[in-house]
């Protein structure tokens, strides 16, 4: 760790990556309002309602929810957890060989087929009942 | 990192130890399943900071690096452990683990 | 190394085929794949390989003892079919389970590095709560994976403290450069390096299921599928005791002297405890989760007194132990199957309509009770000359009313099958691959008894 000293003009890449990450939510909203059915807005008691990730508001909140729902968001964390391990190869990835290259291919090559499996299982089907 | 090293070492280690003792006492005590995985979380999280500020008093970055296995095994365990807590609701309709008393000697 | 990855594409593989519903094909797979993976295993030996800066080490302890854990599993699913007998879905998600867990007892055996030494852990236990649970609507099986997980996510955090503290104060996670830090400290070693060791102890007495820490044991093993129940007490104690002691003799061998008395303590309460819990039980699966925890108490004793033979008997003493548990174990599959329960009563008649069940059951109790001349009886015969010979003579004398106390319930079955009262139970059929198996099984258990010092002289 040098004690480099930082001056703002070194922070401008961040603000560069905030102006994208915005940008990217600022054109989808505009380009899903573009491409859209163009007949005008109308309000119905459907579209009023709540929106609660896609679940239909059932009277209490406290009332269990979908072991689906549940399912999902534990595989969600699961893979989300694992992209942790990008995090110390991309800081050292100007030090990197191809070799490191293609250990980084391996693993996201197993998380995919770990992907493939849940899929195959059924584990993302919405509609099928059990 | 020089601003972390203000602070002296023995401040980190007295706080994850009480960090640690609070996770041991929590499963101790707590009867309620949710809240005895919350405790083994802060158990595993105040290693992590342990090993954190260790890694920066010795500029050394392997602490580090354990802590991101440290919380990819917890966010194994998390994934299991709940997965069991709904298959334990499925079958009994509460999370209370005074239920699981049909395995006794 | 090469076994690491060839069980990890055996079970990506045996993934793929089960989610293709290609059902026959899985267990053929593994058995060829268990076999490449020993013949691999094994290709190495004498070698000593060290990979990625030393956190792997690949010498004659480490390959023994993942051949150990790879015949686990190749037992192991010798008798699935026996056991998932009626099951019409692939399976798949537990064969491959029981292979990931095998991975990280072949990490525990081999690591030289604590970072993969946690890894290899929490590989293992990860598997083992779900495979706890994989009978997915028996509340029994549902209880034991909840207090397996509560119970072992709990020693985790011991554990992890504790090599944070280690880490803390030697500056390495390796475990050559520990025991450097503790040969420069002269004599001097800072009470929070003790604190952290103590706390890497207590985790791993929770692994191995030693007394203190040894109350979860009982409910899981119980609860548990029983093709599972005899995975976890042979795969997991294997594991956890060949890291004990690669942590022991490598990385805190300078602190031994001062460690003994903590392990005496431990496993003396391990083996009186587990014994005398063990007599009082008549459900058999109980049974041999507690007689587990005194086989426990045996194999910390190994750990007291480290010889240069300690790690040859430990490695008899674990593989007399796997096999006489697996076939017992096997051959109460069975019978579970049939009557329905794991009660003594149900092995009435035995002897009569299934000798060669009766035969190997037999057999199996009398090695783990340590009679002569089978395998069971040398590995303790084995363990007690080392351990009187480092001077604990009276830790010897303690084993030996342990194993006295054993032969009370391990005999239990044996004079059920062979000299009961009262109406003989039906026979049970099965088919002549489970008896050939069985029969072998038992003959091995014969034959190591009369050769200990081939497996004693290989490390």
């Amino acid at each position: 760790m040098t004690d480099k000293i930082y001056v703002p003009a070194d922070y401008v890449p961040i603000l560069i990556q905030s102006l994208v990450a915005l940008g990217f939510v600022a054109l989808t909203m505009f380009a899903t309002h573009f491409i859209s059915s163009k007949r005008k807005r109308i309000r119905t008691l459907r579209k009023d309602e709540n929106f609660e990730c896609g679940i239909e508001v059932q009277g209490n909140a406290r009332f269990p929810f979908s072991v689906k729902y549940f399912l999902v968001a534990i595989l969600f964390v699961l893979f989300d957890v694992e992209i942790i391990f990008f995090y110390p190869w991309a800081i050292n990835f100007l030090q990197m060989e191809w070799r490191e290259f293609f250990v980084m291919l391996l693993f996201v090559a197993l998380l995919l087929f770990g992907f493939y499996y849940i899929y195959e299982k059924g584990a993302l089907e919405w509609n099928n009942d059990e | 990192m020089p601003n972390l090293q203000i602070i002296p070492l023995d401040y980190y280690i007295i706080f994850c130890s009480a960090l640690f003792a609070i996770g041991v006492v929590g499963v101790l005590v707590k009867r309620n399943a949710l809240v005895i995985f919350m405790s083994i979380e802060l158990m595993l999280n105040s290693a992590n900071l342990l090993l954190a500020a260790f890694s920066a008093y010795r500029n050394d970055p392997a602490g580090q690096i354990f802590v991101f296995f440290i919380m990819v095994v917890a966010a194994a365990e998390v994934a299991i452990g709940l997965a069991l807590l709904v298959m334990i609701y499925r079958s009994t309709h509460t999370i209370d683990i005074n239920v699981l008393n049909k395995l006794k000697w | 190394m090469k076994a690491i990855i060839a069980l990890s594409i055996l079970a990506v593989l045996n993934m793929f085929f089960g989610v293709r519903k290609m059902k026959k094909v899985l267990l053929p797979l593994i058995f060829i794949g268990l076999i490449i993976t020993m013949i691999l295993n094994i290709s190495d030996w004498g070698k000593s390989v060290h990979y990625f800066n030393e956190m792997f080490i690949a010498d004659n302890f480490s390959i023994a003892f993942s051949s150990v854990l790879i015949l686990i599993g190749i037992l192991i699913f010798m008798f699935a079919n026996i056991y998932y007998k009626g099951v019409e879905r692939p399976l798949e998600d537990i064969y491959a389970l029981i292979l990931f867990a095998i991975i990280g007892g072949i990490v525990m055996a081999s690591f030289g590095n604590l970072i993969l030494f946690f890894v290899g852990l929490e590989t293992l236990s990860i598997s083992f709560y779900v495979l706890a649970g994989s009978k997915k609507f028996d509340i029994a099986s549902n209880e034991a994976a909840m207090k397996y997980f509560l119970t072992g996510s709990f020693a985790t955090g011991f554990l992890l403290f504790g090599i944070a503290l280690v880490y803390g104060v030697s500056g390495s996670f390796n475990l050559e450069a520990i025991n450097t830090y503790i040969l420069g400290c002269n004599g001097n070693v800072p009470m929070i390096f003790i604190a952290g060791m103590l706390l890497i102890f207590i985790g791993m007495s929770f692994k191995i299921a030693a007394v203190p820490f040894h109350f979860w044991s009982p409910d899981v093993y119980t609860g548990s599928p029983t093709l599972i129940t005899a995975f976890m007490t042979t795969a997991g104690k294997v594991a956890s005791i060949a890291a004990f002691y690669r942590l022991i003799t490598i990385a805190f061998i300078s602190l031994h002297s001062e460690l003994t008395t903590t392990l005496t303590v431990i496993a003396v309460l391990t083996i009186i405890v587990g014994n005398l819990s063990a007599v009082y039980q008549d459900n058999l699966k109980r049974m041999f989760a507690y007689s587990g925890v005194a086989q426990s108490g045996y194999l910390l004793m190994a750990l007291i007194v480290l010889g240069p033979k300690s790690a040859g008997i430990l490695l008899f003493f674990v593989l007399s132990y796997v096999i006489a548990t697996i076939t017992a174990f096997a051959v109460l599959m069975l019978i579970r199957e049939e009557r329905g329960t794991f009660f003594i009563p149900a092995f009435r008649g035995l002897a009569k309509n299934n000798p060669v069940e009766a035969f190997a059951m037999a057999i199996a109790m009398m090695s783990l009770a340590g009679i002569p001349p089978l395998a069971g009886f040398m590995a303790k015969y084995n363990l007690f000359v080392l351990t009187a010979e480092g001077g604990y003579t009276w830790l010897v004398v303690v084993a030996v009313i342990g194993s006295m106390i054993s032969i009370y319930f391990y005999f239990k079955p044996i004079l059920a099958s062979y000299f009961s009262e009262g109406e003989p139970q039906h026979k049970i059929e099965s088919s002549v691959n489970f008896k050939i198996n069985i029969l072998v099984l038992s003959i091995l258990m014969i034959l190591l008894g009369f050769l200990p010092q081939v497996i004693i002289n290989l490390l």
